[in-house]
């Protein structure tokens, strides 16, 4: 028997696709866009501590390269995914406990919002503006 | 497949408990963690010296390691979220729990080796 059939990877993977859908659809998809991008930074993170283990030239080489606007850059896009994937979790969390069902769109629309105030503060914090 | 999430609540098994669980654990820790390393550190990050200073303070120590463990768990198990939508059979779900798990286990020793290299 086959693990997987076509018919279900195609039903699975049509979360992806948030054309012409409602809301929660976006929501969810933006959940699950986040988390598998953090998921994947998570392994990088680990790999690249591994550079402390290599001594003080080593971590403070790497230290000076991420200084760099570019990667300073790419901090701003990690805090952007943090600050989605953790503030609709907890709305998903609080719906999961019963609490706010009733007004998942307005919650998730604050939430947004407040992710884009602390994005915006947290760049120029980074960048030093 | 969900069409439109708001319209359903997700089921209260025990892995999305243990989700919600880490996830409310992670704003916590993963915040201190941020703050401390990347807004509070000079330049936005510490130098070698730094980190070891910083990890050898023991309560510093223990959130971390907590924060190693909320984040494998949490991560994992969304993970395992996304892969159980290809509507695995019950074989194949319990081969990818087995997996999964072995997973979690590798990267939290590795976590903890780093740590425990760096503060000897």
């Amino acid at each position: 028997m086959a693990i997987l059939d076509s018919r279900r990877v195609s039903r699975a993977g049509r979360w992806v696709d948030v054309r012409h859908r409602r809301l929660g659809m976006w929501a969810y998809a933006l959940n699950r866009i986040t988390g598998i991008g953090l998921v994947v930074y998570l392994y990088l993170h680990l790999c690249i501590l591994s550079l402390l283990t290599r001594g003080q030239s080593a971590w403070d080489s790497f230290v000076s390269l991420a200084r760099s606007p570019f990667y300073l850059a790419l901090d701003v896009i990690l805090l952007a995914g943090i600050l989605i994937h953790g503030l609709n979790g907890l709305r998903i969390a609080l719906t999961g406990c019963g609490i706010g069902a009733g007004a998942q769109k307005a919650i998730f629309t604050m939430l947004m919002i407040v992710s884009a105030i602390a994005l915006a503060v947290a760049a120029l914090k980074i960048f030093h503006i | 497949m969900i069409e439109n999430p708001f319209t359903e609540e997700p089921k209260p098994t025990s892995a999305w408990l243990w989700q919600v669980f880490t996830g409310v654990g992670l704003v916590i820790l993963l915040g201190l963690h941020f703050i401390a390393n990347h807004f509070v550190a000079k330049g936005g990050l510490r130098d070698f010296a730094e980190v070891v200073a910083y990890l050898r303070n023991p309560v510093i120590l223990c959130l971390e390691v907590l924060f190693l463990l909320c984040v494998t768990t949490h991560a994992l198990l969304g993970v395992r979220a996304i892969l159980l939508d290809f509507g695995l059979s019950e074989q194949t779900e319990r081969r990818l729990d087995r997996v999964l798990k072995v997973v979690g286990a590798l990267t939290v020793v590795y976590g903890l080796a780093v740590t425990f290299m760096v503060i000897r």
